[in-house]
């Protein structure tokens, strides 16, 4: 089996939403069947073969190229791997339910919004609003975020390579050493992460969003 | 059978069916492992009275432990998972969750699972935050020197208690030399606990006594100082008796145990030892039978 391949035939000047695109989504599906999936439940929708080239067949390892602007890759994804090989857009992991999301360089805003469980991970930039209406799971960004990471975020980790910009109502706990995350960093071993360069457990912790009795966190990893 | 000029008694170990489990406790370093494994096992000699039966199995290595701390793994059996599961969440409640830096992750793979941190959890008063990290649910709570992180589950097994063999010996001092030698070698071994004192029991008990009350009484028929007013089972030269009892994971690992443990006796020089014998209700009280001469590769 082959990591199922998408990628953009050509460069568009507008956003292409890709959230029928996730391993739910396409499991059961032969080649044939994928390339005319439509790609939203509209009667006019284009189908997966008017903006893609697609190749292999494993719908369980999905890999994206050229996606800068695909949205909502990896949307309400329950299982699997979603890699994005290049810039990937806005939502990527939105309402995401569990599985794995790797982007290789930059992501667009709300990476993660209103994810329940899974992993995301961003070698790259992020954008802004980075997991917000987090409810759980994990999202992890080896570059700069940009304003309002974990905006009203519930639970779930937000783990940062650099100090970010925060707003009020998330809140600094402090320096310390988790002994979680020696489980969590061991668990990227077998993943094509940046994160696998980090050698320590230790993190500054802030707490938040207050604004709405959060019980999130954002770590940002000591240098 | 002799071995070295010791009489290994054509008898045998009766053992019964037990629920067992095994939990890995990792910590800042071995000392303060041990710290919790030790009150996690402590007052954990014998179902009559303790509930459970546990013991450390050995010592981890970093590079073996789930959060790449050096830790110990423990194993507790109980007679059924109702007590082993309630044991378990109050031992874990008041041993590691207290012990500073330890942390707690399951040691068995099984589809029976028993609770390691789901309940606990509630002492973080809801700032309690759980982590499923590769399919694994892990539960991180505040407490005063961090974060106490514990796994939410392990797994449960059934298991063997009671597997056992009696040094008999010429002195007390001979008879406890050659049961440390005994659970030296024991110790080595993985899947077996020795839940007594040093691994070694002196008061060995028959079912029921003479005070309707006591459902078990000190095993007279071994009792050097009565020999003289009781059905004995001690020659005139025999001033000591010593227990090691054993529960373990399969029959197999009761076996290896027995056969090690008394190898290692009979092995010694001048030992003072003249017999093994070995504990048993005439087959009645559990369905595993431990023949002494087939454990040492004889057949009796």
């Amino acid at each position: 089996m082959s990591a199922l391949t998408f990628t953009l035939k050509h460069t568009i000047n507008h956003r292409l939403d890709c959230r029928r695109l996730t391993p739910d989504g396409l499991g059961g599906l032969n080649l044939q069947q994928i390339l005319q999936l439509k790609l939203s439940l509209q009667h006019n929708s284009p189908q997966v073969a008017d903006f893609f080239e697609v190749s292999g067949n494993d719908t369980e390892n999905i890999i994206f190229r050229n996606c800068k602007q695909l949205d909502y890759i990896g949307h309400k994804m329950s299982h699997g791997k979603i890699t994005a090989e290049d810039d990937a857009g806005d939502f990527l992991g939105a309402q995401m339910q569990n599985g794995i999301i790797l982007c290789k360089k930059n992501v667009g805003d709300r990476a993660g919004d209103s994810m329940r469980r899974g992993l995301i991970l961003i070698d790259g930039k992020a954008g802004d609003y980075c997991g917000s209406r987090m409810i759980a799971g994990t999202i992890g960004v080896f570059g700069s975020v940009g304003n309002y990471v974990g905006f009203s975020m519930k639970r779930g980790t937000i783990l940062l390579k650099n100090m970010p910009s925060l707003h009020a109502t998330i809140q600094n706990c402090g320096t310390h050493t988790l002994p979680f995350l020696a489980l969590l960093f061991r668990s990227f071993r077998s993943l094509p992460t940046a994160f696998n360069q980090i050698q320590t457990n230790r993190v500054q912790r802030f707490a938040g969003d207050l604004a709405c009795n959060g019980n999130g966190e954002i770590l940002v990893i000591s240098s | 059978m002799i071995i070295n000029g010791i009489k290994i008694d054509d008898t045998f170990a009766e053992a019964f069916n037990m629920r067992g489990t095994r939990v890995l406790i990792t910590a800042q370093n071995l000392k303060w492992a041990y710290h919790a494994a030790n009150a996690m096992t402590g007052f954990a000699t014998s179902v009559i009275g303790c509930g459970v039966e546990a013991g450390i199995e050995r010592e981890l290595p970093a590079e073996e432990t789930p959060d790449s701390r050096p830790g110990v793994s423990i194993l507790m059996f109980a007679m059924g998972s109702k007590v082993l599961m309630q044991q378990l969440e109050t031992r874990m409640g008041q041993c590691i969750l207290t012990c500073p830096t330890a942390a707690a992750f399951a040691g068995i793979e099984s589809e029976d699972k028993i609770n390691l941190g789901k309940h606990l959890r509630y002492f973080g008063d809801g700032y309690q935050s759980s982590k499923l990290i590769n399919g694994i649910r892990y539960w991180r709570i505040p407490v005063m020197d961090g974060e106490f992180l514990t796994q939410e589950t392990t797994g449960m097994v059934r298991a063997i208690g009671g597997g056992n063999f009696l040094i008999l010996a010429t002195s007390q001092p001979a008879a406890l030399a050659a049961a440390e030698a005994a659970i030296d070698a024991m110790k080595q071994l993985p899947n077996v606990i020795m839940p007594f004192p040093g691994g070694v029991v002196r008061s060995g008990s028959k079912v029921g006594s003479k005070y309707p009350k006591m459902f078990a009484s000190t095993n007279d028929a071994f009792c050097p100082t009565l020999k003289g007013i009781v059905n004995t089972e001690l020659d005139d030269d025999i001033e000591s008796v010593m227990e090691i009892v054993i529960d373990g994971l399969t029959f197999e690992d009761i076996a290896t145990s027995m056969r090690v443990g008394i190898e290692a006796i009979c092995r010694l020089e001048n030992s003072g030892v003249k017999r093994i014998s070995a504990g048993n209700y005439g087959g009645k009280l559990g369905p595993h039978l431990f023949r002494l001469h087939e454990i040492l590769g004889h057949k009796s």
